[in-house]
């Protein structure tokens, strides 16, 4: 059935409108000359509407004059009819030639080149050496020659241990492995100082000579664990003595310059403040928004997402534009502008004493906690009031955080007489 | 007559003999009725009337008549006619 409708569809068929006197005798007689009819329906006393295929019209006729009936033709469907109506419309075709065959024509250019897996090295050096092997942003992928490309940027960058080009679609991807560069042993003598000032908890020293004892409170830039170590003897003579007044040895040897490391841990104290008043006013966003996009083109914005008219009062404006990219000095009037309101409100809230007390305290916490940097184990954290003598409508606030912290930090210096 | 109720007689149970489908031997029609949307008439001899309301159709020794609502016929070939639309009923007219 679908194949003879498909069959029909091909070679064209009309609708007629049969008027007679003798309607299922021109049906009988149309069927059994082998033409084929179908959707027959009956519309009035003397109508009928039939289906016939473009070829049959001619014996219909035929039949018409015999059983002295009219026909109208009431529409024409199908391919031929289709073709008929397409060559009076030259220029859509034209159109439609021209607008796919540039389709075909700039999806087998290299419009975007995307650089992945690069940390340390510049992508643009990678886009560079690519460039030259070939493969820029316009070239035709078929001159694009993959293996020329990583080969080149294989030898051109010796950090890169592997390269992979792809080209899909219009976008070509150069997948890159950096090689990872074992960094060499520092040879120069370094120290271990403090960066913070604390109260040393453990000293434990992997190289060098400690310079601080558990116990010490030490300020920011002091050694703790020095990179000079003394020679032996001069060493245990110093150790075995713990006064100290025992003579230098005549002959001194040069000490030992190392590269120290070691881990010094002290207890570190932060600080951090806040205020809080007992009323606050000021401008907050409330969580509404709305989003909207339009074409700008010349003066003229044309929205066509979102609501035209913002129902806020008060509020903050997110804008994105994008814009064609400008050749010489033509640019393209068009932007795409895509906007997000914010709603705001003016706010005003009062707060009781203990509230703002609450408030204040995680405040000035938090506020000392920020100051932190890197893993440290918390000893204590206590918050305290700062009354005045006249109090005012703020709860000011003052907190303490007591760390234990890893506070050295290596520091180089030169090898004296080298 | 008596000749030709013989000659009736005399196919029927040949066909029952042999199991051959009747409609072929006795050139009968062949209805197949889908639910009341369908109705397809094998080995018909032409439309006798045929209205949005009522179709007739000659089936050689009697006519089928179906009535129905909106009755069109989706297809009339020399030995086949499909009939749709909402029928209602279907009578052997003689």
């Amino acid at each position: 059935m679908f194949l003879f409708r498909l069959i029909s569809f091909m070679f064209g068929y009309v609708n007629i409108l049969v008027r007679g006197e003798n309607l299922e005798k021109f049906l009988n007689m149309a069927a059994s000359r082998g033409i084929y009819l179908w959707d027959i329906r009956r519309i009035g006393e003397n109508e009928l509407f039939v289906k016939t295929r473009l070829s049959a019209v001619k014996p219909l006729r035929h039949i018409g004059r015999k059983t002295k009936s009219r026909f109208s033709f009431r529409g024409r469907e199908g391919i031929p009819f289709v073709i008929s109506r397409i060559r009076k419309r030259k220029s859509l075709v034209i159109g439609v030639v021209f607008f796919l065959s540039g389709l075909y024509v700039l999806s087998s250019f290299v419009w975007f080149i995307d650089v992945t897996g690069n940390r340390r090295l510049p992508a643009e050096r990678i886009l560079e050496t690519a460039a030259e092997a070939g493969l820029r942003v316009g070239t035709a992928k078929l001159m694009v020659d993959q293996e020329k490309v990583e080969n080149l940027i294989r030898e051109r960058i010796p950090e890169i241990s592997y390269v992979g080009v792809s080209i899909s679609g219009t976008r070509a991807t150069i997948e890159i492995a950096e090689k990872t560069i074992i960094q060499k042993e520092k040879l120069q003598p370094a120290h271990i100082v403090a960066k913070k000032a604390g109260l040393v908890k453990e000293v434990l020293v992997l190289v060098g000579n400690p310079a601080v004892r558990e116990g010490d409170t030490v300020v920011p830039g002091q050694i703790l664990i020095s990179g000079i170590i003394p020679h032996p003897e001069e060493q245990s003579g110093e150790a075995g003595s713990p006064d100290g007044n025992q003579v230098a040895p005549p002959l001194t040897i040069p000490p030992a310059y190392v590269h120290a490391r070691g881990v010094v841990r002290a207890r570190v104290w932060y600080e951090g403040y806040a205020e809080v008043p007992l009323l606050e006013e000021g401008v907050r966003e409330t969580g509404n928004s709305v989003s909207r996009a339009c074409i700008k083109i010349g003066s003229r914005e044309i929205i066509f997402s979102g609501r035209r008219d913002i129902p806020f009062t008060d509020c903050r404006i997110e804008r994105e534009v994008k814009k064609p990219p400008a050749w010489r000095n033509l640019s393209i009037p068009v932007e795409l502008i895509s906007e997000k309101y914010y709603e705001l409100e003016k706010y005003r809230e009062m707060r009781s004493r203990d509230e703002a007390a609450r408030l204040a305290r995680l405040k000035a916490l938090e506020s000392a906690r920020s100051g932190i940097g890197g893993p440290v184990r918390v000893i204590e954290e206590q918050a305290r009031e700062i009354t005045l003598k006249n109090p005012d409508n703020l709860v000011r606030f003052r907190a303490y955080i007591e760390v234990l912290e890893d506070i050295g930090m290596e520091k180089t210096f030169e090898r004296p007489g080298s | 007559m008596a000749w030709r109720d013989f000659k009736k007689r005399f196919k029927r149970q040949m066909s029952d003999m042999l199991e051959i489908p009747s409609d072929i031997i006795m050139d009968l029609p062949k209805i197949v009725l889908v639910g009341d949307l369908q109705l397809f008439i094998e080995n018909h001899r032409g439309i006798v009337e045929y209205t949005a309301e009522n179709v007739r159709v000659n089936v050689g020794d009697y006519e089928v008549a179906v009535s129905g609502e909106e009755l069109i016929l989706r297809n009339i070939l020399p030995d086949e006619i499909c009939l749709e639309g909402r029928i209602k009923s279907l009578q052997f007219v003689r």
